[in-house]
């Protein structure tokens, strides 16, 4: 099909598209008013917010990729025939999971630090590009086995639209772009997500 | 003061500032009259948004007003309060669409014809439906660029703003729904 058709198409395509039914205005307007102003904000309820599990998670992981390395060190030490011929898969299913932990972790690092950013004009070309070069790492781990996980793959697709969206926040940004992002972690429960992800990725579920 | 009176005030005065101002200070008349001034926009773009999914468009709807007044203390003028409220509103639709993962029509639903108004000159009603069927089954961003561009008729500037993105992204997202558009409708060329 030709572009120019396709234009007529969607030409007709404004003029015909279906009109929404009236809803009840007034009936939403009463939920609204009852959100919205009846003093008690869904915010408040939430406890622990993300920004609380963020600081814990940051110190989980810091933790556990060290105690990670240690191990490693300490296996690569004793090598024995039959771990060498049968983990071979299993190393490489370990090598993603690191690779996996360490985008976790430096992730949770840049989305604790986005509410200060907000108010920290500067630096906002560092903080997309560190926002670019995680979302490239997402990238790559969605194409990769790691995301043959189902729950994985899901938090790591949150993962790049936020991302996506922190890395196109370049300059000029407002605080309503940042709170936007911000409810959109909240609402998709990204942190949260990411604390059972590396909790798993520790278990080597 | 009456929501009547206060929107007639308000028509008096140029712009909407003085609404916004009242209702930051938490005067719900005033907030009635930004609700009354922008809820039929906003719920047509989310209704399309969502596929045409009445419950999920009059939620999303809900949704985006609750998180307007929510944030009303927020908002600096920086952009068109309309825009701002478009924003919003785009943000919560995708976002619910993306947790709900409920699209009610998909792209064999070819159904849809029976819904559409009159004719208009030179399209076939068969191929009206493929072409909506088509755009319904496209990513969400994508979806949301050819329905804000050219269905609702927004530029890509505005786009732009909407969806926290630069307004060459929203070109290339709607280039790259046009492509698949085209790819979709391949076999109905000849209509």
């Amino acid at each position: 099909m030709t572009e120019e058709r396709l234009n007529e198409l969607l030409d007709d395509a404004r003029r015909t598209w279906p009109m929404p039914p009236e809803p009840d205005y007034q009936a939403m307007w009463g939920k609204i008013e009852q959100e919205a102003f009846s003093g008690v904000r869904k915010q408040e309820t939430r406890t622990p917010s993300w920004r609380v599990y963020s600081i814990g998670l940051a110190a989980t992981l810091v933790i556990g990729i060290g105690l990670g390395r240690v191990s490693m060190k300490e296996q690569a030490a004793v090598p024995t025939l039959a771990a060498v011929s049968t983990d071979t898969t299993t190393n490489t299913v370990g090598a993603y999971d690191r690779v996996a932990s360490d985008l976790l972790g430096r992730t949770v690092v840049l989305l604790a630090s986005l509410p200060a950013e907000a108010r920290n004009v500067g630096s906002g070309e560092r903080f997309s590009n560190q926002a670019t070069e995680l979302l490239t790492s997402t990238r790559l781990l969605l194409d990769s086995p790691a995301a043959s996980d189902v729950r994985f793959k899901s938090l790591l697709e949150d993962l790049e639209l936020v991302l996506a969206q922190i890395a196109m926040l370049q300059t000029g940004r407002t605080r309503q772009e940042i709170d936007l992002i911000t409810d959109a972690l909240e609402e998709r429960d990204v942190v949260p997500r990411i604390r059972s992800a590396v909790a798993r990725l520790s278990r080597g579920d | 003061m009456t929501h009547v009176a206060l929107a007639a005030e308000a028509s008096t005065v140029p712009d909407e500032r003085f609404l916004i101002a009242r209702a930051q200070q938490g005067d719900r008349v005033a907030a009635r009259s930004l609700y009354d001034a922008h809820s039929r926009r906003v719920h047509r773009v989310v209704f399309r948004l969502c596929g045409g999914d009445e419950e999920m468009a009059r939620d999303f709807t809900q949704d985006t007003f609750i998180r307007v007044f929510d944030k009303l203390s927020s908002f600096r003028g920086e952009s068109a309060f309309a825009t701002w409220v478009h924003r919003i509103a785009v943000t919560v639709t995708l976002n619910g669409l993306r947790k709900e993962k409920r699209l009610k029509r998909g792209a064999d639903d070819l159904d849809v014809a029976n819904d559409l108004p009159a004719l208009s000159i030179n399209v076939d009603p068969d191929l009206r439906a493929k072409l909506r069927a088509a755009i319904e089954a496209l990513p969400p961003g994508s979806r949301a660029s050819v329905i804000l561009h050219d269905i609702e008729g927004y530029t890509h500037a505005e786009i732009g703003e909407m969806l926290g993105i630069a307004e060459g992204t929203s070109k290339a997202r709607l280039f790259d729904a046009r492509s698949r558009l085209r790819k979709a409708l391949a076999a109905y060329a000849k209509y």
